[in-house]
């Protein structure tokens, strides 16, 4: 862990992947697909376990964007995005078990809160796991201190 | 084509850009502390006094709270430690807000960065909540610390 705090990624990067999610998001929203919610859920949990090294999406970036952009300009800690990942992972693997479940409402809202969190990563870089992070540590109680 | 889906995706569309414009709006934006002291209750002086914040030391103190996820956490630290190179009136203190629970709840601190702006007589300026847009702190900064060095 003490590796993975201090390990580093290309902004772009994350932004890219950011669309990309928003893009399938929206088509699991406009076919009412459990499976590709499912598959969304799959490439965040990668992301979240793995390390962005192993996100699907980051290694998209990697092999076919980044080659034709210019040099890396700025480089962001990857401990945030990863976490963002997990948070994206929560939402989508709801979203895939309602609409697998029979709970087609279900999904969609929340595969819809999903959308927001990534639209909004991908248009202005915000990350809306990352702040409320702190929400949450406030009400659940520490584990570790 | 799901009719339901169409509507959620429409919502989140504009909820979307509610929010980028609400954020755009707020992040940074200093606002005055939302308590005071007052008879019986601690106010943002005393709380950030318990967590070693020496307001007298300096003309104007900024207190950062971040968390480990949280990239522009990163980045307004970085900001904050380059201003105060170059301004010896400004004292800049950062605090992991994980370590310190009680003095976020008590503070109701809830997105990261939030920073808190104290004068040299110990009173709490204001605060804001998201990474404050560099000309705007620039010219917080100097405003309460006078002529850069």
């Amino acid at each position: 862990m003490s590796q993975s705090s201090t390990r580093t990624v290309d902004v772009r990067g994350p932004r890219a992947a950011a669309w990309v999610t928003s893009a399938v998001l929206a088509v699991v929203l406009l076919t009412a697909s459990g499976w590709l919610a499912a598959a969304q859920a799959a490439v965040f949990a990668v992301g979240a376990a793995a390390g962005l090294r192993y996100a699907p999406y980051a290694v998209l970036y990697r092999t076919l964007l980044a080659p034709r952009l210019g040099p890396v300009r700025e480089r962001e800690p990857e401990a945030p995005v990863r976490f963002a990942q997990l948070v994206g992972f929560v939402f989508a693997a709801v979203g895939a078990a309602g609409y697998l479940l029979g709970a087609p409402v279900l999904g969609a809202v929340a595969t819809g809160l999903a959308l927001v969190a990534a639209l909004l990563n991908a248009a202005t870089g915000f990350c809306l796991g990352c702040e409320l992070y702190l929400t949450v540590r406030r009400v659940v109680p520490a584990r570790t201190a | 084509m799901s009719g339901t889906g169409l509507a959620v995706l429409a919502a989140a569309l504009v909820l979307t850009g509610a929010a980028a414009w609400w954020l755009r709006a707020r992040d940074g934006a200093v606002r005055a502390p939302a308590r005071q002291e007052e008879d019986g209750v601690r106010g943002p002086a005393a709380v950030l006094g318990d967590l070693g914040v020496r307001p007298g030391e300096a003309d104007l103190t900024v207190v950062q709270f971040s968390t480990a996820f949280c990239g522009p956490c990163r980045t307004t630290r970085a900001r904050l430690q380059h201003l105060q190179a170059t301004r010896p009136g400004l004292a800049y203190v950062h605090v992991d807000a994980e370590s310190h629970l009680d003095a976020v709840r008590e503070l109701d601190v809830r997105r990261t960065p939030t920073l808190f702006y104290l004068d040299r007589g110990g009173a709490v300026l204001g605060r804001s909540s998201g990474a404050p847009r560099p000309e705007e702190l620039t010219t917080l900064v100097d405003a309460h610390t006078g002529p850069r060095a």
